[in-house]
């Protein structure tokens, strides 16, 4: 592809990608919102079965999604809440501090991009 | 050479910006669907040539729908690619089992995510 081709490519996708990021952003936003009331229950030994599988659903989501849209950092943090969440007989209570960690760290990402 | 492409997934931020990588970056027609049920249903209506499939999604999951689209005669011979965030090598190896043309990554670079797809299918 000619290289002025490839560039409106770039410019065109970029831009579309853009309008989707602005589109999807209450979706991102409450995943992570999830991630943080779990890992606020998880601090106070209060994680239900249902806040966890939803904690661990949306870790799963924005792994598979961030990246797409720039965001490799986040896809990294969110697959290793989602390893957390899902280890055998629950997460580990020595980790709480990195589940808030990882969920404040998120918000900053997905409020970083514009 | 444009091909039809059809995408099944339950996440509709991950559908629509496939869509829209698929058919910016290649020009190739894209028709998505948002379970496994309604992507069985597309594949037999539309007969694209080739299926992205998700693995995890609510009801019929992805190694379930494949086996539907196998079984059935009208779309047993569409070659299937799994889209999935798993990314330990025990979900890969079962994943690679099943019989699938190839098995994708999310997060995947929607600048590039055509080209992956052309090279596991031999698509020039």
């Amino acid at each position: 592809m000619d290289p002025i081709d490839q560039n409106a490519l770039d410019q065109t996708l970029n831009q579309a990608l853009d309008r989707m990021w602005a589109q999807f952003l209450p979706q991102m936003e409450e995943r992570v919102g999830l991630l943080e009331a779990a890992a606020a229950a998880f601090a106070a030994n209060q994680l239900s079965i249902p806040q966890h599988q939803a904690a661990s659903a949306a870790a799963h989501k924005l792994a598979g999604v961030l990246g797409t849209f720039g965001l490799t950092r986040g896809t990294v943090l969110a697959r290793e809440l989602e390893i957390m969440y899902s280890r055998e007989g629950g997460p580990d209570s020595l980790l709480a501090g990195r589940f808030t960690a990882i969920a404040a760290e998120l918000r900053r990402i997905v409020g970083s991009r514009k | 050479m444009s091909h039809r492409i059809l995408i099944i997934d339950d996440e509709e931020d991950i559908r629509d910006v496939a869509a829209l990588s698929l058919e910016t970056v290649a020009g190739w027609d894209v028709i998505v669907a948002s379970s496994g049920a309604q992507g069985l249903a597309r594949a037999i209506e539309h007969l694209p040539d080739a299926i992205l499939l998700d693995v995890m999604m609510p009801g019929m999951d992805g190694p379930t729908t494949f086996r539907e689209l196998r079984k059935n005669p009208g779309t047993a011979k569409i070659p299937v690619l799994l889209l999935t965030a798993k990314v330990q090598a025990s979900d890969q190896r079962r994943f690679a089992d099943l019989g699938v043309e190839a098995v994708l990554f999310k997060p995947f670079d929607p600048m590039t995510l055509s080209t992956q797809i052309a090279a596991a299918l031999g698509w020039s």
